[in-house]
């Protein structure tokens, strides 16, 4: 249950971004074209799931140490540009090379973002942990204070 | 509350049996605090076989298949695997804290938040060691008891 919670969550929070690239390059570049808005909802799900399948590339047996998460980070980026940039144009989300490069900006923006987040994330539960830990050492003193006289 | 304190040969393993109407109940994990502290796993260092108490242990690690207990200063190697060692643990401060490691709760100093989404744990000696995300709940949960 906590792992389905977990996926939907991560699901919720990506399609957010490809909802939030999409918006800026309407907003950017006024396309001439229009999508039905169902089959536009469904190309953005799509997209998501493709950006989440690309998760694949953190999956290790063994713990990953910092140097082989960094390269993973990178792997996981050129990934995401190679699969959503030529996936996108097929599906009329950009036309010429400028449009190109700016939506691969956002790409790599979201998942920069998207790193950014979590390690707020992070900070605010290590903060959390701390004090609990601060609070546990206070206590255990006190006891052992009381346990001297 | 009614104690009873029942005396056994040496032959006879000790035990302690807690019957509560609230396993949360404060006054429990303190017991089950002190019981941990009495359990003992052996660990070998420089082909010398110690007993050594839970409470004392900073964290097991299983590296390329072998398994090793880490004290403040001393590394003892161990037969004990991973799942053997966290089945000792249950009630304890100690918790899983990734793939091949248990930690002691009770021996982390501070937490630090990582990019990479885990946790780098600062403990009493000085050592750092790796918690990942998904297990940041448990220690949560043992700190907070």
């Amino acid at each position: 249950m906590k792992k389905i919670e977990f996926w939907l969550h991560r699901f919720v929070f990506v399609y957010g971004l490809v909802m939030l690239i999409t918006f800026f390059m309407c907003l950017l570049f006024n396309p001439t074209s229009e999508l039905p808005v169902v089959r536009f909802f469904g190309r953005c799900i799509l997209l998501t799931l493709v950006s989440m399948a690309t998760l694949i590339v953190y999956a290790s047996s063994e713990e990953l140490t910092n140097r082989a998460w960094w390269f993973r980070t990178i792997l996981h980026a050129a990934f995401l540009e190679a699969i959503l940039l030529p996936l996108a144009h097929s599906w009329g989300f950009w036309y010429n090379a400028l449009d190109g490069v700016i939506y691969g900006s956002f790409i790599l923006a979201a998942k920069i973002l998207w790193h950014l987040i979590d390690f707020g994330q992070s900070f605010y539960t290590a903060t959390q942990l701390n004090e609990q830990i601060r609070q546990r050492k206070l206590e255990e003193r006190n006891k052992e204070d009381a346990a001297n006289g | 509350m009614k104690l009873t304190v029942e005396q056994v040969t040496t032959e006879t393993p000790e035990e302690v049996l807690i019957r509560c109407h609230d396993p949360e109940e404060p006054w429990v994990s303190e017991v089950q605090n002190i019981a941990a502290g009495q359990i003992t796993v052996n660990g070998v260092l420089d082909g010398k076989m110690c007993r050594l108490k839970l409470g004392d242990i900073y964290y097991f690690e299983v590296v390329e298949g072998n398994s090793f207990l880490y004290c403040q200063k001393e590394v003892f190697s161990c037969k004990q695997k991973l799942y053997e060692f966290e089945a000792l643990c249950i009630g304890t401060m100690l918790f899983r804290c990734s793939k091949s490691m248990i930690l002691n709760a009770g021996k982390i100093d501070s937490i630090l938040p990582s990019l990479s989404g885990r946790f780098e744990a600062v403990l009493d000696n000085g050592e750092k060691v790796m918690i990942s995300r998904q297990y940041v709940s448990a220690l949560k949960r043992l700190l907070g008891r």
